[in-house]
């Protein structure tokens, strides 16, 4: 047994070959970007790129969103970079997630306060709040199979945490990609409906990454 | 395990070799077992450390980074096996614990008597680590008693002096 061992590390040594630094990270963001470019060819070929686009990159509402929902997908994807290193845990700035949420919490409220009640409901649902949770979720599907197939390489060993981070970081960049097709230009549609589908992907994730991680 | 990254496969065998025994002493604390068991989950480490060895971040202790993958084969192989095991003697398995630092304490230790005469370092060792009286340690080395006595002493001023520069 032990000749064994032995045998088995004169093979590993000899099918060493160095490691580029960085290679995390760098594994990590690649596969991101891979997703992300599926995501953003479904969704032009599939959704279509709202007609207006040059026009309301020129607004703010366009960025609000982006904001929220691109530093949501950026600490999702530094934590779940961590959790790649098996003895990292989850790190300590995980609160930083309110961030987006409160500013875009407040910007809500602004906006309901700017607005007569009764087309509250007209603010918050706007036309396609039955479809936007579960387009975000299905764009996030490319980048989720991307990211567990970097992290399969990896060696996470909270695989729970891990799965609901690397969803949530699909969902998150989902959802940025899936701006590029939203009309909605309501801040309190895009923290109910958004964040609705980056939870769920975030759930799913959670649910799969014990099954889909093991290594 | 730095060396390693770069790609030199001497200093690579070599950790190996070094680090299978520990991982041997950390499975076998932990679970007892059988031998089979044990050796399999030492080959299932190795193979873990190579296959993932850019998951290890260089300005981190090389140790804990190889426990933690220790553990996590050695958890993945209890639920698998579903093995009964008490909730207790969990908690305590998954904490790693104190091999891990005594390993780490230990480490520290070779290298520092690496760093003193044999003679000083083997004194040092048995008298102080392994608990021998100074005449068995006199003994053991054909030594005499104050020759045994001397060594430990200088031995240890030359250690402090090297912790104090530290």
């Amino acid at each position: 047994m032990t000749m064994d061992t032995g045998r088995l590390i004169d093979s590993l040594a000899e099918d060493l070959r160095p490691v580029p630094p960085r290679a995390v990270e760098r594994r990590m963001a690649l596969a991101l970007a891979a997703g992300m470019a599926v995501s953003a060819l479904v969704t032009a070929a599939g959704l279509g790129i709202r007609a207006d686009l040059l026009i309301a990159l020129q607004g703010h509402i366009i960025w609000m969103k982006a904001f929220y929902v691109g530093t949501l997908a950026v600490l999702a994807a530094c934590a779940s970079t961590r959790l790649a290193r098996p003895d990292l845990a989850l790190p300590g700035w995980l609160w930083l997630f309110c961030l987006p949420v409160l500013v875009l919490a407040a910007l809500a409220a602004s906006e309901l306060a700017h607005t007569p009640p009764q087309d509250w409901m007209a603010l918050w649902l706007g036309k396609s709040w039955k479809v936007c949770p579960f387009l975000v979720l299905g764009l996030s599907v490319p980048i989720f199979l991307a990211l567990l197939r970097a992290l399969g390489k990896l060696a996470p060993t909270r695989l729970r945490s891990t799965g609901a981070l690397a969803g949530i970081t699909a969902g998150a960049s989902a959802a940025l990609v899936y701006c590029l097709h939203c009309p909605e230009s309501s801040a309190s549609f895009v923290i109910t409906w958004y964040s609705a589908g980056i939870a769920l992907a975030g759930l799913i994730g959670a649910a799969l990454g014990p099954r889909l991680l093991r290594w | 395990m730095l060396a390693a990254l770069a790609g030199d496969a001497k200093s690579y065998h070599l950790l190996l070799n070094e680090v299978a025994p520990l991982l041997r002493g950390y499975f076998r604390r932990r679970l007892g077992g059988a031998a089979e068991d044990i050796e399999d989950l030492v080959q299932d480490t190795l193979i873990a450390i190579h296959s993932r060895r850019a998951t290890y971040d260089g300005e981190r202790p090389f140790t804990a980074w190889m426990f933690a993958l220790a553990r996590y084969k050695m958890v993945d192989m209890l639920r698998r096996s579903r093995a009964e095991i008490s909730l207790d003697g969990l908690e305590e398995i998954l904490s790693g614990g104190d091999f891990e630092a005594a390993t780490q304490a230990r480490m520290d230790i070779d290298a520092l008597l690496a760093s003193l005469p044999a003679k000083q370092a083997r004194v040092i060792r048995e008298t102080k680590l392994e608990g021998w009286s100074v005449a068995e340690a006199a003994a053991s080395g054909g030594l005499s008693v104050a020759d045994v006595k001397v060594s430990v002493h200088r031995g240890l001023k030359q250690l402090a002096l090297r912790l104090k520069d530290k």
